[in-house]
């Protein structure tokens, strides 16, 4: 009650002091300077509105205005090269006022875009991108369904959410997954582990097939999918798109939605949101049980751009529950033979959203500080931190209860620091050095109540890269780069004494025994390794049509924790695991041309690739084990030399206006040297087509898309035998997870309106229908193939909104 | 100057960066195995009272042979332990008992023919018997083995055949069984 009174004091005492203070010798001063970077303004003109006061600024970008009257006034700054900028100030004694214009904006544009120009230019080696929004529209669920369509690129799953990138046949550590400029970290040795990223965070995909950005790592012989935002645009505007997905097959959808603000000074920031929920997918006969699945990630990425030095800083938090099949939950290898010889999953029951064990809990979250600053001469100085914690939690259906108690619980933070000086020039020569330290603690809760597959690490890491080109004229680039880095992994594990005895490590790695602790025995593996990668390359134009790339790229990787530690069940195949102490650092050459030409309305690519892996670190099984349930096949981590090759096709013809055709062919030939047979899991050949007619007249366009995958001829024998009892007699069978199925085809169709509002951005309605013929098929490259058949039809909707 | 403190801060980046760094791990804990079955223990007992003990053992995978005599009935009762501490014996029997609605013990012969009914004082869900205790009729004189299991979350508990079944083995052993006239 007494406060409006106390304010109303407060309101007459200053109106006092205005009347009775008026004072006419106020001087109000100070600089313009460039935003940028921070040069001084000369000649802007500053005025203070609806008088007569104005200034202009000297050499030093000052100005001073005096014998100004206290009051309040509103200020301009004009330059003919800068947007005018206003201010209201309230004067009551002398002032500073520095303002930081934003100038030869058209030329800071300019170098965006050359800089992107460059970019494309300055790479000996095949690379593909994609826009995010292309991803989308084509319905894709992850991120890596979406480089189905990349020739090259192919998919490993288990079942319909579980889904990783393979590139020319390698897949896991040999792919890197490069996320605004950090390395992804989660537990990618699983083939049942997706990779943990929410794709709608970020807007252009790229594919870089074999190890050719050394900057992010020389371990990846397979290639490196980056993922990456836009420069942003120096102007005030807010933007955003929406998209809403709904699907028949499963029974559920996807809502994703960006907003993003810039502003002219460089500073910007966004906001993403992804929620999905699906219940059981179904085949093309039979709901595929215990298969839905729940996402919920947001991101939020803000920073200042001032093109001659800049910040960002990220945030991302990534949730997902996957079900896996419940037919695929099984005991032992009799199990196993009973779920092969049956053309069904042995448990179908009716649709439902429920998500029971077996089950997959991921949550992935990432924070990321990046800084750079451009000097003078154009070097540029970079350095960031990242920081990742992966809590990955896997569910079996157990026994007393325990069913909630996860079976596997991960935890792995890691932490990242890097530096680069980059654009350093010498003639035509331009050379980037960097640094990388990588610090990584793995936790395995030992609650579970079974014995840990992985075990504690701590995992250390320190490289260094040089990089270089050369560039004399616009037909011809040479690059290359050298890069080394030092692996220290210090682990606490836990081994049967029986198996630590049985695999000779007692007598070969004695220095590790910590410990007896009844039949077990703690140990602590350190170890070392040191790698060097190199990539060279050369980009040319041997016509204004025709386009040449070559590069060969040495990369070395070390054996990842599962390759050396895993030790357990692993319950989906039925397979008992162990890792080997005594692996060594994989080496890879390999060697990737690319010829492709445009000219008119036709465009072609093609890419061959040969590569030689020597201790190539694969997984075989090498015999039966018996255990209280059951026989079970022991697959052992073991090296050999392979021999990679193949080649991927691509080309496009425009008829005319209203018709478009695409191909893709893709063919990868792999050879375990030692053994003298071929490797396991490789994609067959595979082809796609893509048909696309717009009308002279309308809103619509209409593609058809034609998916067809070879049978693989080409596979190792890993079958086993086993005793089943039939009619009362003991009687051999083979259980045969070798022989891959049958080839198979798809047809999709994807239907478009765009839809115009009135400021000119585009809106979008799809209608899609996938596996349109609902053909029953098996993918060789989807492990649950043993258990059922992959996706029947699905009809999707989709909106997708700008703003 | 500015190069000066971009340098700095750097460095103290660096600092911070080593001070998350010297960390160091403690030794994990020994997982205690739950659920973890060692043993399985079948107590055979004639209609005369004579009584036989066979003990299969993980850490041996084996186990001794039931001996039986032809047409004649004999009562077994099943029981799994997980004997890895010797000072903590655990019972996981009592576990099976208590989720019956989801287990079943199945008997598997080749070589012999046993007949395998529900006992009387059998663990019961509702009217189907878990085969906790059951009763043994050999047909005929010979040797061979049972394939003892215990099946979680079977599709179907009436089944005859292990296959029909369906659900998956939490036990699937082999005991050698020889029948005598």
């Amino acid at each position: 009650m007494f406060r409006p009174l106390f304010q109303f004091f407060l309101l007459f005492l200053s109106g006092f002091n205005l009347i009775y203070g008026q004072s006419c010798n106020l001087s109000i001063n100070g600089t313009i300077s460039d935003l940028h970077d921070g040069s001084p303004i000369i000649g802007a003109l500053v005025k203070i509105e609806g008088t007569n006061f104005f200034s202009q600024t000297d050499f030093d970008g000052h100005y001073q205005i005096q014998g100004i009257c206290n009051g309040k006034y509103e200020l301009t700054i004009q330059h003919p090269e800068c947007p005018t900028v206003k201010k209201k100030i309230n004067l009551q004694t002398s002032q500073v006022y520095n303002f930081d214009l934003e100038h030869h904006i058209n030329e800071l544009e300019e170098i965006i875009l050359s800089e992107n120009r460059i970019s494309n230019l300055r790479k000996s080696v095949q690379e593909v991108s994609l826009d995010i929004g292309e991803i989308n529209s084509y319905g894709s669920n992850t991120m890596v369904e979406a480089l189905s369509y990349i020739s090259g690129a192919s998919v490993l799953k288990t079942g319909n959410g579980i889904a990783k990138p393979a590139i020319h046949g390698m897949y896991g550590s040999r792919v890197g997954i490069v996320t605004d400029d950090f390395r992804q970290h989660d537990q990618e040795w699983g083939p049942d582990h997706a990779p943990n990223i929410d794709f709608n965070s970020f807007e252009t995909i790229q594919l870089i097939k074999g190890a050719a950005a050394l900057k992010y790592g020389g371990d990846t012989p397979g290639g490196l999918i980056i993922l990456s935002s836009n420069r942003k645009k120096l102007k005030d505007s807010l933007f955003g798109n929406s998209n809403l997905i709904l699907e028949s097959n499963g029974k559920g959808g996807k809502i994703t939605s960006r907003l993003e603000k810039t502003y002219v000074n460089g500073f910007f920031v966004n906001g993403q949101l992804t929620a999905k929920r699906y219940g059981d997918f179904h085949a093309p006969n039979y709901v595929l049980s215990n298969t839905g699945l729940k996402e919920a990630d947001f991101s939020i990425k803000l920073g200042k751009d001032k093109i001659t030095s800049g910040w960002k800083l990220n945030y991302s938090n990534y949730n997902i529950e996957t079900a896996i099949l419940k037919s695929a939950h099984i005991g032992n290898i009799e199990d196993l033979f009973y779920a092969l010889s049956s053309n069904e999953p042995r448990i179908i029951e009716s649709f439902t959203y429920e998500i029971n064990a077996p089950k997959q809990k991921g949550k992935h979250q990432k924070i990321s500080f990046n800084y750079f600053s451009l000097f003078q001469n154009q070097t540029k100085l970079e350095f960031g931190y990242n920081f990742q914690v992966n809590d990955r939690k896997e569910f079996d259906v157990r026994r007393g209860g325990r069913t909630e108690i996860p079976a596997i619980d991960l935890l792995l933070k890691t932490h990242n620091l890097v530096g680069s000086l980059s654009g350093i020039k010498f003639n035509d020569w331009n050379f980037e050095l960097g640094v990388n330290g990588l610090f990584q603690d793995n936790f395995s809760n030992p609650t579970t109540g079974i014995k840990r597959l992985i075990p504690d690490y701590l995992k250390y890491e320190a490289g260094i890269y040089f990089l270089g080109n050369f560039q004399k004229t616009n037909t011809f680039l040479w690059e290359w780069g050298l890069r080394m880095d030092r692996i220290f992994i210090d682990a606490k594990k836990y081994y049967d004494l029986s198996v630590w005895e049985e695999r000779n490590y007692a007598t070969q790695y004695s220095d590790f025994e910590m410990q007896k602790i009844g039949n077990q025995i703690l140990t602590n593996p350190r170890l070392n390794y040191l790698n060097f990668s190199a990539q060279t390359g050369i980009s040319s134009k041997i016509s204004n049509q025709l386009k040449l790339k070559a590069s060969y790229v040495l990369s070395q990787r070390a054996p990842n924790a599962s390759e050396l530690f895993s030790d357990g069940l692993h319950q989906s195949i039925a397979a008992i695991e162990y890792g080997s102490l005594s692996l060594q650092k994989e080496i890879s050459h390999k060697l990737l041309i690319s010829f492709s030409k445009e000219e008119g309305d036709l465009f072609w690519s093609f890419e061959p690739f040969i590569s030689k892996t020597f201790d190539y670190i694969y997984i075989e099984p090498t015999r039966l084990k018996q255990t209280i349930r059951g026989a079970f096949p022991v697959w052992e981590y073991n090296a050999t030399d392979v021999f990679l090759s193949g080649a991927d096709f691509t080309s496009s013809f425009r008829f005319n206006n209203q018709f478009k055709f695409d191909l893709g062919i893709s063919y990868t030939y792999a050879q375990d040297l030692l053994n003298d047979r071929p490797l396991i899991l490789m994609p067959p050949l595979n082809t796609f087509q893509k048909f696309k007619f717009t009308p002279k007249k309308g809103r619509w366009d209409v593609e058809l898309i034609h998916h067809l995958n070879a049978s693989q001829k080409r596979f190792p024998d890993s079958n086993f035998q086993f005793n089943l009892i039939q009619e009362g007699q003991l009687v051999s069978q083979t259980v045969d997870i070798s022989t891959p199925p049958p080839g198979f085809q798809r047809l999709d169709v994807y239907f478009s309106i765009n839809l115009k509002s009135n400021n000119n951005l585009k809106s979008q309605i799809r209608v899609i229908a996938q596996n349109l013929t609902n053909s029953e098929y098996r993918d060789y490259l989807n492990r649950m193939r043993f258990y059922s058949a992959d996706l029947g039809r699905n009809f999707q909707i989709q909106l997708n909104f700008k703003y | 100057m500015k190069n000066f403190q971009i340098l700095f801060k750097i460095k103290l980046v660096v600092v911070a960066i080593a001070l998350i760094f010297s960390c160091s791990k403690d030794d994990p804990d020994a997982v205690n195995q739950q659920e973890f079955i060692s043993n399985v223990v079948l107590k055979i007992q004639s209609s005369d009272g004579s009584k036989q003990t066979v003990d299969w053992d993980l850490s041996e995978q084996n186990s001794q042979a039931i001996n039986l005599k032809a047409n004649s009935d004999y009562t077994v009762e099943i029981s799994f332990l997980n004997t890895s501490d010797p000072s903590a014996i655990e019972n996981i029997t009592l576990e099976v008992i208590e989720e019956a609605e989801e287990h079943q013990v199945f008997y598997g012969f080749a070589g012999v023919s046993v007949n395998v009914s529900s006992a009387s004082d059998d663990t019961k869900d509702g009217s189907r018997g878990v085969l906790i205790k059951s009763v043994w009729n050999a047909d005929s004189a010979g040797s061979g083995i049972a394939r003892v299991y215990l099946i979680h979350q079977p599709t179907d508990f009436n089944a005859t055949t292990r296959e029909e079944m369906g659900g998956f083995n939490d036990v699937a052993v082999d005991i050698p069984i020889t029948i005598t006239d």
